[in-house]
């Protein structure tokens, strides 16, 4: 088939509906919560213009890095140890198993009274979420590195630093990586439910304004804005991961998913 | 020999499960020595006996109800409606080429953050998380299936055909136990993403379930009962896994456990 009508099936569900919103929406047959594309877009451009936009998605930006950094770089950490050292894993497994079944949202309302409003108790609670899936991916990608590599390293002499980071560490990544991608979805699910309930600034405070002042341009401009960011912050862990992963990406499906 | 061998496996298996009794016990110590608030944190003893009041007066057991309702009706819907998604797009270019964008590219998108368009869509009640619930579940479901179905291999194929099975012969007996593995672990991976939707969206606003529950304790400061609940979302969450891994058990017994 020619790249040029796969392009235009591609497009075909989408331009559809967008088309449809917008020309139902302008002539007042659909619900006025769902505005139309267009008054979104204008309400984009209005909240671009005046700065309100930049100030809130710096802050959502912040909160999501910061706890997406610190609950990663934790779950990395112990998941290594708990997949290199079986008094590291004992420990930690009955814990894990409970806790990785509880929504981690839960403990908002506990947070949000010893963090307060502001950043701590968002990433805090991000950093939380992310824990988890970065920690069993780690510890599972550990243990299943090829014995054979390792058993080959320490004939050849390998000092165990060596071993860590010319063995397990690039025989744990492409795993590590696809827990890396959860926890990066699970931030953004945490981030938008902490700021829609307790927050004062931020993505969701656009959100949930536009409820408010029955502004649902507003409203979709906010939901459009985290989105994108959401998208955009998947994408760039791809990028990196296929960066660092060159030649384990070959001959796997994951390409579609990109 | 043979009960050497027993109480040697009892005390492994003691030692493995060490962490937690000894991170309860830390717990009660702290609490006792007055280093942590002890509105904020309570003891454990003192979240246990929430946990048996509350369970005891139906009140933890009827938003529990509730919440689990609507986590498996919005799970079995993805489940029903996503399947023949997933089949389609691997057996139909043209499917693929219309569907693929919705779900690859919308793949990474936090839906969480259509949840408001939901409550103005179909109310804040029930038939709003049950309908978000259905969408979060969908995509992990599509896609899993998604390669599961089209990872088949081609030759299973070829000798059906050539033993003269028509295509719905062909879907049905080759094709669907093929790809049950990979259906199971998209139903896996959805599953636990069904209860924290329907939590999250009903601390966001309602009057029933289990996220309701934790937000109306915590704003009149009883955080027992709040730890209760979530004590009992643990529960569910393990239960419904524990489940669905005995449904796999049964539907694939030639398939070794790997969980």
């Amino acid at each position: 088939m020619k790249a040029a009508s796969v392009t235009a099936q591609h497009w075909l569900l989408p331009a559809l509906v967008l088309a449809a919103w917008q020309i139902f929406g302008a002539a007042g047959l659909l619900p006025r919560y769902l505005s139309t594309p267009t008054a979104i877009a204008v309400a984009l451009w209005e909240i671009a213009r005046t700065g309100e936009l930049f100030a809130a998605l710096a802050v959502s930006l912040f909160r999501v890095a910061a706890g997406f950094a610190l609950g990663t770089a934790a779950g990395m950490l112990l998941g290594l140890a708990a997949g290199m050292i079986p008094a590291v894993r004992h420990f930690f497994d009955p814990l894990v198993s409970f806790l990785y079944a509880i929504p981690k949202v839960a403990f908002l309302p506990v947070l949000l009274l010893l963090l307060g409003l502001g950043h701590a108790s968002k990433i805090a609670l991000i950093g939380f979420s992310c824990f988890f899936p970065v920690f069993i991916a780690a510890r599972h990608a550990v243990l299943s590195v090829n014995r054979l590599f390792l058993w080959a390293a320490r004939n050849m002499g390998a000092p165990p630093h060596i071993i860590l980071f010319r063995v397990l560490i690039p025989g744990a990544a492409p795993e590590l990586f696809a827990g890396i991608r959860i926890a990066l979805a699970h931030a953004f699910v945490v981030l938008f439910a902490a700021e829609l309930i307790g927050s004062k600034s931020g993505l969701g405070t656009i959100i949930s304004y536009g409820e408010e002042w029955v502004r649902f341009d507003l409203m979709f401009a906010g939901i459009v804005c985290f989105a994108a960011l959401g998208f955009l912050g998947d994408r760039l862990l791809l990028a990196v991961r296929a960066r660092l992963l060159k030649g384990q990406m070959l001959a796997t499906e994951e390409r579609l998913l990109q | 020999m043979m009960a050497g061998l027993k109480s040697l496996q009892m005390g492994s298996r003691i030692a493995r499960w060490y962490s937690i009794p000894l991170l309860l016990v830390l717990w009660q110590a702290a609490v006792a020595s007055g280093l942590v608030h002890s509105r904020l944190l309570p003891g454990p003893g003192t979240v246990w006996t929430a946990l048996l009041e509350e369970t005891g007066n139906g009140a933890l057991i009827h938003h529990a109800g509730i919440t689990l309702a609507r986590a498996l009706t919005g799970f079995s819907l993805a489940a029903l409606i996503g399947m023949p998604f997933a089949i389609a797009m691997a057996r139909s270019t043209l499917m693929r080429n219309l569907l693929e964008p919705i779900f690859f590219v919308g793949y990474p998108v936090p839906k969480i953050a259509l949840f408001p368009v939901f409550t103005y869509v179909f109310g804040i009640g029930t038939p709003s998380k049950i309908a978000f619930t259905f969408l979060e579940c969908l995509y992990p479901i599509v896609v899993t299936c998604y390669f599961g179905f089209r990872g088949v291999e081609t030759r299973l194929i070829w000798s059906a055909q050539n033993c003269g099975a028509d295509r719905v012969t062909i879907l049905r007996r080759v094709i669907l136990p093929a790809a049950m593995p990979s259906v199971f672990s998209g139903l896996r991976i959805a599953l636990p993403v069904s209860i924290i939707v329907v939590v999250i969206t009903e601390m966001i606003g309602d009057s029933v379930g289990l996220g309701y529950y934790i937000t109306i304790w915590s704003t009149r400061f009883r955080f027992a009962n709040v730890y209760a609940a979530i004590v009992v979302i643990g529960i569910c969450g393990l239960a419904l896994d524990q489940a669905l891994l005995a449904v796999r058990r049964r539907a694939l017994p030639w398939q070794r456990e790997q969980s």
